[in-house]
């Protein structure tokens, strides 16, 4: 019984032709896998918030591979942002400098409760890989069929754990006695004889449309919002065992730049929202910090994420790593980052004139760090101080 | 640490550092920044020429990779991000030493950084800049800035070690 895993492949920004190539030549490697249906969407951090391509990676159930040339990280928070949720699935394959292992998010500070410790997590698992982490498609389909394995053996088990101690599920039962359409372990039995071609979304409704003259009959059109068997609504299943061909979804995307928050970082101390004075942030209903205004935000600008206290705030498309979302301690972990002792400015001084920056380029007044300034040195001597906390006090008064 | 004139010599003076077992040495014919770079003038009102002082081409040892992102004739302010260099066994990114303009970029080091490990006072110059150059330290001053600094750079290099 082959569980279906969707592969979401997330375009890069430019025509770039290397980067075109190794989506393409994925696209086509992954046709032939079993269990895998293929979805290729623009840029994933550029998609709105209402657009077709979101509407249809929140219309995918189950597991998801999600490969962009994002951090992991980026691409997992800017999913979250869109209700796109799950646990976090466990990838094994980095980029080769980033290979030690960093368990970061579970790693150190389990003292300070954070946001997504709040937030349960679906019963389904996404994993974020880098498409930057390899140059050929080889390793990205081995590890997909790594996931795809990983993910039917927990449904067995969960199954058939249920079935083992007597307590099966009436879904479970009917699942058993009625393998069907509705089941998401079989293959949908009203399959028909699909197209290879790819399937298109119209720009504004979910139902895949004719596409161009050349590919042949399409699979049956689930309706807008329905999606019985856990897969992409146009799901294209052949039932002669034919690839399916791989869901497009065709968005006009611009750039865009706003911050994604990492919520296993952030613990909603609101500095981000006193920082920033473009009004992006705003808080929700919960009381929780969230990126109210996106576009509200300057374009290029990282500001509050040098403020923040936590490394939690993510602009995917920032040239530094540890502000586009690399795991930490990867990019160079092996490099002792001398940039303190060769006169790096103070993080808060950079934001600051960044933001200072920003305001006149829109005709305000530069307000210089009057204004929105962390109020943490002065919260900050609770506690005792760590090592580093000494260090780092160290460093900031000798003004090297 | 150890603060002494280099006599072996005599035709060029020199104070010097002890990094550890190392001898830092830094000729007196110039001034240096607090981000050790030095900076020597050719007159009163021309550039300063700045390049790396012999304590941070120790700590960064062989330079693989060097990149500006500024271009020549910027105006910048002090400590603004102007590039990053690479070597075999750090990172950093650059700032500039001191607010000004930047005339030039020594093109030679763009092909082969190398020149940097080589003759890090001569050569392998970094680039010049026209400022005021006011907040320039004399080598004395300088040496005291190591001196000061120096147990906190050490605790940050083994730190950084430590973590990896």
């Amino acid at each position: 019984m082959a569980k279906k895993v969707t592969v979401v492949i997330s375009q890069g920004q430019s025509a770039n032709p290397v980067k075109r190539k190794l989506e393409e030549d994925l696209v086509a490697a992954l046709l032939f896998e079993r269990g895998v249906e293929v979805t290729v969407i623009p840029h994933l951090y550029d998609l709105a918030p209402e657009g077709t391509g979101m509407l249809c990676l929140q219309s995918i159930a189950g597991d998801v591979v999600v490969l962009s040339w994002l951090y992991p990280r980026a691409a997992r928070w800017t999913l979250d942002r869109n209700g796109i949720r799950g646990r976090v699935g466990k990838v094994l394959l980095e980029s080769e400098a980033a290979d030690e292992d960093e368990e970061d998010e579970a790693a150190d500070d389990g003292d300070k409760p954070r946001v997504a410790d709040s937030l349960p997590a679906p019963n389904r698992t996404i994993y974020c890989i880098d498409l930057r982490a390899r140059n050929e498609v080889e390793p990205f389909v081995e590890e997909i069929r790594r996931i795809w394995a990983e993910a039917s053996m927990q449904t067995v088990g969960i199954d058939l754990l249920g079935w083992i101690q007597g307590a099966p599920k009436p879904e479970q039962l009917g699942r058993y006695l009625n393998p069907g359409p509705a089941n998401v372990d079989a293959p949908p039995a009203n399959a028909q004889p699909a197209a290879s071609g790819p399937v298109l979304f119209s720009p504004f409704t979910l139902q895949p449309i004719e596409p161009a003259s050349g590919d042949k009959q399409l699979n049956g059109a689930a309706p807008k919002g329905s999606q019985p068997n856990g897969s992409a609504p146009a799901s294209s299943e052949p039932a002669d065992g034919a690839p399916a061909g791989p869901v497009r979804v065709e968005e006009a995307t611009g750039r865009r730049w706003y911050p994604v928050i990492d919520y296993s970082r952030c613990t909603n101390c609101l500095e981000c929202l006193d920082f920033c004075l473009f009004g992006v942030y705003g808080v929700g209903g919960s009381e929780t910090i969230l990126v109210e205004q996106p576009d509200n935000c300057r374009k290029g600008c990282p500001a509050c994420s040098r403020v923040c206290p936590e490394n939690a705030i993510i602009f995917p498309q920032h040239k530094t790593p540890a502000i586009a979302g690399s795991p930490e301690g990867s990019a160079g972990a092996l490099k002792i980052d001398l940039s303190k002792l060769f006169g790096a400015p103070d993080a808060m001084e950079v934001a600051v004139l960044e933001r200072d920056v920003e305001l006149v380029a829109v005709g305000r007044d530069a307000v210089g760090a009057t204004v929105g300034i962390p109020k943490r040195q002065s919260q900050k001597d609770h506690g005792p101080k760590d090592e580093l906390d000494s260090l780092m006090d160290q460093l900031d008064s000798l003004d090297l | 640490m150890t603060i002494r004139n280099a006599d072996e010599k005599p035709g060029r003076e020199e104070l010097v550092f002890m990094m550890g077992q190392f001898a830092a040495k830094f000729p007196v014919d110039r001034c240096y920044a607090k981000n050790h770079m030095w900076a020597q003038s050719a007159g009163e009102g021309k550039p300063f020429r700045f390049g790396f002082s012999a304590y941070a081409v120790r700590l960064l040892q062989d330079v693989y990779f060097l990149e500006w992102t500024v271009d020549a004739g910027a105006m910048l302010r002090e400590k603004q991000a102007i590039g990053a260099i690479e070597s075999s066994k750090a990172e950093s990114e650059l700032y500039a030493p001191m607010a000004g303009r930047l005339v030039e970029f020594n093109e030679n080091l763009l092909s082969d950084p190398a020149g940097i490990n080589v003759d890090p006072y001569g050569e392998g110059w970094l680039f010049a800049m026209e400022g005021a150059g006011e907040s320039l330290l004399s080598p004395e001053e300088y040496l005291v800035h190591l001196a000061a600094s120096w147990a906190v750079a050490e605790r940050t290099i083994k730190g950084q070690i430590n973590e990896g």
